[in-house]
């Protein structure tokens, strides 16, 4: 199955600066950024199977990069959304570092396989240093896009 | 501790989670990238070792997330890691780290090695 990270996430889900200083708050704020955008239909859902998730795992995966995700059926198509944390949030982080990077990842409840290779395509990319210092000291959302189109080829 | 390696298939998923449930543990899925087997893979496949390593990485994050996402649906608590190196050396490594009481592997050959070399409880699935 082909898929491509950069034809899920749209510049308007992009916060270059995330206000949220802990790692609830700061999911409130990239659901309530994503609603007000209309990429979300129910805020109040997709919050709960967000946090449901975050009580079972830690989404942080190290290396300043948490990957906060559900599959839910508040959405109706798989959808993405990115936002910088310049002070890091802890997302219980396995090597105990806070995350500066936050990407958001769901889908509906019937799209399994799209989801699972989003995460893990998603994640491969994350783990390159080069990457992830580019998606940190990037201007604007165009930036990050670009940055995500070159590199996941 | 569930452990993983390119070799690992998805059976072991529901049986891993199963057991996690039974005895209310936590688990901790660990997928390891082994170099060595890496540049086999490509020598025996005429491919670039970078692309079979690429392969493998996303291959083993499809894998730790079906398990975390099977784990979920039945409230088991996860971590996932993908680490790269000597697989006996990441496991030990893990098993100091996370204070982990039992291991869980799917390939006998595996198991046997782990078995011998680790203090802890071994589960060839």
């Amino acid at each position: 199955m082909q898929l491509k990270i950069s034809d899920y996430l749209k510049p308007e889900a992009i916060i270059m600066e995330m206000k949220a200083k802990e790692k609830i708050a700061a999911i409130n704020e990239l659901v309530a950024h994503m609603v007000k955008n209309k990429l979300v239909d129910d805020g109040k859902e997709f919050i709960n199977a967000l946090a449901k998730r975050e009580n079972l795992e830690s989404t942080g995966i190290g290396d300043g990069i948490a990957i906060p995700h559900a599959r839910t059926n508040a959405v109706r198509a798989l959808v993405l959304a990115f936002a910088r944390s310049p002070d890091g949030i802890d997302f219980s982080s396995i090597d105990g570092k806070p995350s500066h990077i936050i990407f958001l990842i769901a889908s509906p409840e019937n799209m399994k396989s799209e989801y699972i290779l989003a995460l893990a395509k998603l994640s491969r990319l994350l783990r390159k240093r080069a990457v992830r210092e580019l998606l940190r000291n990037a201007k604007d959302p165009d930036e990050i896009m670009e940055i995500i189109k070159k590199n996941e080829e | 501790m569930l452990v993983l390696t390119g070799d690992a298939d998805q059976s072991i998923l529901s049986a891993a989670v199963q057991f996690c449930r039974s005895v209310d543990g936590r688990l901790y899925v660990l997928f390891v990238i082994e170099p060595n087997r890496v540049s086999r893979l490509a020598s025996l496949t005429h491919q670039k070792v970078k692309f079979v390593q690429d392969k493998t990485e996303e291959a083993g994050w499809q894998l730790l997330y079906l398990i975390e996402d099977e784990a979920v649906e039945n409230g088991v608590w996860t971590s996932l890691h993908l680490e790269e190196g000597n697989l006996m050396h990441v496991i030990n490594r893990y098993v100091d780290s996370y204070q982990i009481d039992a291991l869980l592997t799917k390939r006998k050959d595996e198991a046997k090695k782990i078995f011998v070399s680790s203090s802890i409880t071994v589960v060839g699935l």
